[in-house]
């Protein structure tokens, strides 16, 4: 795992945070408790949905903590790609096509290679490759001098002892047309911003940065009823201990409500926690969070 | 799972299935021995004649008219000639209560009254009890007085047997988990828990906890309200005192929530409110119980409204004091609550109240003690009349009092599909305000006119996932 640089920069793709750097998903889940949902499918799979990979997707509550302790800046992605692919000069352009034509090639010899050794490998199984060897030679010496046949014998022969009859077929090998999967070796990684921008956040965010300042770690809590499931730990080490709902400070709400989000809590063996943020009395200071927890004492 | 790796017989350990409330063990040889051991007592009354009638009424039918027996025909007539001269009431009794301003419920202190209210269509429940009034005869049973167990004692021991039984998974798993380490050799065999050489099934053969009464319940009493909630564990505290038979005075009395109290009064004419020995209409009614169900309330509303009744009654129309009243909103809480309550109660649903599993109401088919409650209401005030979207600020109020968020709606399905309910949103449609002009209306209210101006839709909720519900 490669060291990661602080602040390290959080893609903004149609108003998700994404993260594509698996040091830097890592990172934050590390030393931010942020853990982020994978939301990436396997391209030749993508109708599954339980295995997914990178980008990993932030909450915006996530990306705001990151930003605001200055871990962390956003940047417009599809903007940046924008400037740096129309903003790119023509040798810069020449240069990175020629590098990935190099690697189309490299590519087109990889697979020719791993054929090889795999049609070797079943004649060998069965016994033919010593017999087609000791033929080729004859064969060969029949027609030296002739280059003509030299590309068809390198079909079969792929013994390291035929490094001629390679590089001939080499030249006539179609280069692979790669798709490149960064654009950050292309593009200069983008540059921090002067201004800050803050993700927008949902009004539940002050109890979330709260949980997150005592070194829980969250999840989405939909599929129990609440905003974020906390857990006392990293999630794959431990179940969550709370089910959080987040209000604003004077906001009413039902009753009926602590008696089912306690109720949910106490039979999956969690704990209800409603918190709210008392509201700013002096300008720039952050108010005090509260937060109660519920349980069920009957169950 | 733990009780499965465990090298014994799995059908003899106790699986909690579904909601987790019932025992499967071994039935057959449970049974047996229940009846061997049953001492012999008064039969109970079939709950199907405790609770014979719906609703506290008496209704008077005719007889049956069989086309081929001319002599049923002579029975039908004799019926209709005898009713036309002397009608038979539908209200052998008038129940009583009372309006308790502190607990904003009705209060009915008599015991022929709380009997007859809980036994003929489930209303209200006993302040000192779970639901049904049994707080003397429990009182009596705990001084040894009385024979048969209650309800409130058969939930207590079924908490208990939930208890142990946990106790004893938990302990079950654990040692799965210690016999599974010593085997890999992580843990050293020294560490011999004594536990290993008890038997693994002490469900059966020690008997420590009474499992087999948790299963008598079932089949003694029918399920009991909630027993998929709470496994409370309070030991019945067993009294000291002498069991002479000085009599009890019952301490208990039926609480009728507001809703149940104006169905009875207004809808069935079976309950009578009073105060200071007068009787109060149910104008009167509807005005206190709109009063008293928002929050926060006005300070002595009450006697204001008392006043003003007392007024009318006297006819001292001149002498209103009207500025305390307030008129009612078309979105009072109570009538939202007593619209939806009247229109399952008139469907023939038993309707209670579903605070317990966080809903307004649960609708049960024929009552608590039959079955468990079926669907779980709950209530959503809707302002599609244009009188709600004509003025920006109306439109923005009444868009913040019907939203929703989704955690609310995953949090109410996920609790309802835990206890095994289907939850129904029902939408109540607010009519435009109709009390503003109350004192021209010398503040009477057409109750009928105006319940009809609320309609009621119905929408059924249930999760859905292809991998569980497919059939």
């Amino acid at each position: 795992m490669a060291p990661v640089t602080e602040p390290f920069p959080i893609s903004n793709v149609a108003g998700r945070y994404l993260l594509f750097d698996v040091d830097v998903i890592s990172h934050v889940r590390r030393n931010h408790n942020i853990c982020g949902v994978l939301i990436g499918t396997i391209p030749n799979l993508s109708q599954q949905n339980v295995f997914l990979g990178i980008p990993l997707q932030l909450m915006p509550e996530e990306a705001r903590v990151l930003v605001e302790q200055g871990h962390a800046y956003i940047f417009d992605d599809a903007q940046a790609h924008m400037q740096g692919f129309f903003g790119m000069s023509r040798k810069d352009r020449l240069e990175f096509l020629r590098m990935m034509d190099e690697r189309g090639q490299q590519r087109a010899r990889d697979v020719r290679r791993k054929a090889e050794e795999r049609s070797e490998k079943a004649l060998r199984e069965k016994g033919l490759l010593q017999a087609r060897t000791e033929q080729k030679e004859s064969e060969a010496l029949v027609a030296e001098g002739d280059p003509g046949t030299d590309a068809g014998g390198s079909l079969f022969g792929s013994t390291p002892q035929l490094p001629a009859n390679r590089r001939v077929a080499d030249k006539k090998l179609a280069p692979h047309f790669i798709t490149p999967t960064t654009s950050y070796p292309p593009l200069a990684p983008p540059s921090q911003p002067s201004t800050l921008a803050l993700p927008e956040v949902p009004r539940q965010y002050p109890i979330y940065r709260y949980m997150q300042s005592k070194g829980y770690f969250a999840m989405p809590g939909l599929r129990f009823g609440c905003h974020y499931s906390i857990y006392p730990g990293d999630p794959l080490r431990f179940h969550s201990h709370f089910l959080t709902t987040g209000l604003g400070w004077d906001e009413e709400f039902e009753l009926l409500d602590i008696v089912g989000g306690g109720r949910l809590g106490t039979s999956v063996k969690k704990t209800y926690l409603i918190g709210a943020e008392e509201p700013e009395k002096e300008e720039g200071e952050e108010g005090k969070v509260r937060a109660f927890s519920i349980e069920w004492a009957g169950m | 799972m733990a009780s499965e790796a465990v090298d014994s017989p799995p059908s003899l350990i106790p699986q909690p299935n579904g909601n987790g409330d019932r025992l499967t063990v071994d039935k057959k040889n449970q049974t047996s021995l229940e009846n061997k051991l049953k001492p012999i007592g008064p039969k109970r009354r079939p709950y199907t004649e405790i609770h014979s009638r719906p609703l506290p009424l008496e209704v008077h039918p005719l007889p049956v008219f069989i086309p081929h027996n001319p002599l049923s025909f002579v029975r039908i007539a004799i019926n209709l000639i005898s009713h036309s001269f002397r009608p038979p009431s539908s209200h052998p009794t008038v129940h009583r209560g009372y309006f308790s301003t502190e607990t904003q419920s009705i209060h009915v202190t008599n015991p022929q009254s709380i009997v007859a209210l809980w036994e003929q269509g489930f209303w209200g429940s006993g302040s000192l009890s779970r639901t049904e009034p049994q707080w003397l005869e429990h009182e009596k049973r705990k001084r040894g007085l009385g024979e048969s167990k209650t309800a409130w004692e058969v939930t207590q021991e079924r908490r208990e047997a939930r208890r142990q039984f946990k106790l004893e998974r938990a302990r079950l798993e654990r040692e799965t988990i210690e016999q599974q380490l010593r085997q890999e050799g992580k843990l050293a065999s020294t560490e011999q828990v004594p536990a290993e050489q008890e038997p693994v099934v002490p469900v059966k053969q020690t008997g420590a906890f009474p499992i087999s009464d948790a299963n008598k319940t079932k089949n003694e009493f029918g399920p009991t309200e909630d027993s998929q909630e709470d496994r409370q564990n309070r030991q019945v505290a067993s009294s000291d005192r002498d069991p002479s038979s000085e009599e009890i005075e019952d301490q208990e009395h039926l609480q009728l929530t507001l809703e149940e109290a104006f169905f009875l009064t207004y809808g069935l004419g079976a309950l009578e409110i009073s105060k200071d020995e007068i009787s109060l209409s149910s104008n009167y009614l509807f005005r206190l119980y709109s009063t008293y169900s928002n929050f926060p309330i006005p300070e002595n509303s009450a006697s204001h409204i008392h006043n003003l009744f007392r007024l009318q009654e006297q006819k001292y129309k001149d002498t209103l004091e009207t500025s305390d009243v307030l008129p009612i909103a078309p979105d009072n809480p109570f009538l939202l609550k007593y619209v939806v309550y009247h229109h399952f109660r008139s469907l023939g649903w038993v309707v209670r109240d579903g605070v317990k599993f966080a809903s307004d109401y649960l609708l049960y088919n024929r009552g608590p003690v039959f079955a468990h409650a079926q669907f779980a209401v709950m209530i959503l005030p809707s302002y599609s009349h244009p009188y709600w979207s004509a003025t920006p600020d109306r439109k923005e109020e009444s868009k913040k009092k019907e939203a929703r968020d989704w955690w609310w709606l995953h949090r109410v399905n996920r609790i309802q599909t835990q206890v095994l309910k289907t939850l129904v949103l029902v939408y109540v449609e607010v009519p435009p305000p109709w009390d503003e002009d109350l004192e021209s209306k010398a503040f009477q209210v057409n109750i009928g006119n105006i319940l009809k101006k609320y309609k009621v839709r119905e929408v059924v909720m249930q999760r859905w996932t292809p991998n569980r519900n497919r059939d």
